[in-house]
């Protein structure tokens, strides 16, 4: 066995159309895309496929831009629950090769192969194996950064993998200084539009700049641009540009127990009302509070924030505060959100509204209220309503608030992560 | 801020992930986890009757090794009764499947 570790980070190319165009054996020579629903404010493309992208289509941009630049653009609405189970069935088959996978988002995930090549002979062929099986039994064409560990395999992927023939690529770090080094700072994980500028304004135009500036000096140019607390991501820039990353490859990361449970929605049109904005407020409050319920959490504080509808003069707040005690009953939460809304609303339009609940505590036991006699007998209510919603979907039963114009909770009930299910 | 720079904590802090996409994927990570039975053969049978009877018949406390999907499960105790036709035993008033048996010893 190596003695250095082997990651991987496999990424699916154009994910959601290449889902679609598996599904639809019939579009395969067309241009594909998968694009919101234009009349509520989410038309724009979420995924195009490589042809697509040739005519010049792009991710983000909008559905009407897109068609004018690709009048035969076949656009399909989003079947979320379809790209989760895809994806899960492609997090199998890496479970097939090791067990040691990690999903990063939807389409990528991590894999640590260290132990299972003795099996399989070198990355390179395991990886061809793997992208194999995966686009003969899903029809999905995956792209492998491979490296030592995980910022490697990551850089391999988005700067090398993504863009060759094969969909491979190794990257052993002593050849960073012919690679990863001579490439831009803009290509860098973790640096955007704003940090390349940043990075160009102290004269770090390379990721290789970046690399050999000593620390200690970064962290002095930094702090001179960022302030005193800017140590930690001058430290962080430093190991990505330099390649070191000791993290794990964890395929448990993700139960552990939040820190905040929070929902937030862009509403389809822009709400004037208080009447409105508090009908979402207790949607929302509704959410949150029932996902609290179901991991057996109460939260003690909670956070309100409504963003202006105007883009160019933003307005808007978000604010917090700390309840009497932890809870997880719907109408204490909305209480105090409720509060938090007519105290730092400014009454100008609102085009977004969320609610989180933190400082989680177990609801194993909670404090007896002098003033809320009834809190078992609404905990009673919402552990029914909670099981009815959870057998058959959250628009089975509703507040009566939901079905006036401005109430969102049927609409949002059809919608995984803002797009159809 | 400093967890970025520890652990896992530069990939848990700058991934996207739906709030269903990670409930799908611990429920597949808790099925995984979930125990196989396992199947005896005629010899630990044996080996198990013995125990079992001896408990029975002599008041000896007995320690049985139980299947159970999500833990390690072993009943101490004496034997109290067998019931063969609905194939269970009782140890301290409480009933048990046979089936479940995957091993039995006798506590000294």
């Amino acid at each position: 066995m190596p003695s250095e570790r082997v990651v991987m980070l496999a990424d699916c190319q154009s994910f959601y159309a290449s889902v679609e165009k598996a599904e639809h054996p019939e579009y395969r020579h067309l241009p594909v895309a998968v694009a919101g629903d234009p009349e509520r404010r989410s038309g724009i493309i979420l995924a195009a496929c490589p042809i697509a992208k040739k005519a010049g289509v792009t991710t983000a941009e909008r559905l009407g831009d897109a068609l004018a630049k690709c009048p035969e653009l076949v656009i399909i609405r989003p079947r979320m629950q379809l790209y989760i189970d895809t994806s899960m069935k492609i997090t199998s088959i890496y479970q097939s090769f090791t067990d040691l996978v990690e999903p990063y988002s939807i389409d990528e995930q991590f894999l640590d192969v260290t132990g299972s090549l003795h099996l399989y002979g070198s990355p390179a062929e395991l990886a061809r194996m793997i992208q194999a099986r995966i686009q003969e039994e899903l029809g999905v064409y995956t792209r492998f950064g491979i490296a030592e560990n995980k910022i490697l395999a990551k850089t391999a992927c988005d700067n090398y993998a993504k863009k060759n023939g094969s969909g491979l690529f190794e990257l052993p770090k002593n050849r960073l200084s012919e690679t990863l080094w001579t490439l831009p700072i803009g290509k860098m994980f973790m640096v955007g539009s704003r940090m390349t500028r940043h990075f160009n304004a102290m004269g770090i135009d390379t990721i290789g700049k970046l690399a050999e500036t000593p620390l200690e000096r970064l962290k002095q140019m930094m702090r001179r641009k960022f302030g005193k607390n800017s140590d930690i991501n001058a430290e962080l820039y430093w190991r990505i540009a330099n390649g070191i990353d000791d993290s794990p490859v964890k395929p448990g990361t993700h139960e552990v127990a939040p820190q905040t449970v929070g929902h937030m929605m862009t509403l389809p049109r822009d709400y004037g009302k208080l009447e409105e904005i508090k009908v979402v407020l207790l949607e929302l409050t509704e959410l949150v509070c029932q996902r609290c319920r179901g991991k057996g959490y109460m939260g003690h504080v909670v956070s309100v924030g409504c963003m202006g509808a105007d883009y160019d003069r933003p307005t808007g707040f978000s604010r917090q505060m700390k309840m009497s005690d932890p809870t997880n009953v719907t109408n204490q939460v909305y209480r105090a959100a409720v509060e938090l809304l007519l105290k730092h609303w400014d009454g100008n339009p609102v085009r977004k509204v969320g609610v989180s609940l933190s400082q989680l505590t177990s609801d194993d036991e909670y404090q007896l209220s002098l003033f809320d006699p009834d809190r078992e007998k609404h905990a009673a209510l919402e552990r029914a309503t909670d099981a009815l919603k959870r057998k058959y979907g959250d628009a089975t039963i509703l507040r009566a608030v939901s079905i006036t114009p401005a109430g969102q909770a049927q609409h949002r009930s059809e919608k995984i992560g803002g797009h159809y299910k | 801020m400093r967890k970025k720079l520890e652990g896992n904590g530069l990939w848990e802090s700058s991934r996207m992930m739906l709030p269903e996409h990670k409930v799908a994927i611990n429920e597949q990570q808790a099925a995984l986890r979930l125990r196989q039975r396992i199947e005896l053969d005629e010899q630990e049978w044996e080996h198990v009757a013995r125990c079992v009877s001896e408990s029975l018949q002599q008041r000896r406390q007995i320690a049985m090794r139980l299947f159970h999907p999500a833990e390690e499960l072993t009943v101490i105790g004496i034997v109290d009764r067998i019931d063969q036709l609905k194939g269970r035993f009782m140890v301290d008033g409480e009933w048990f499947a046979m089936n479940d048996i995957e091993g039995a010893d006798i506590e000294e």
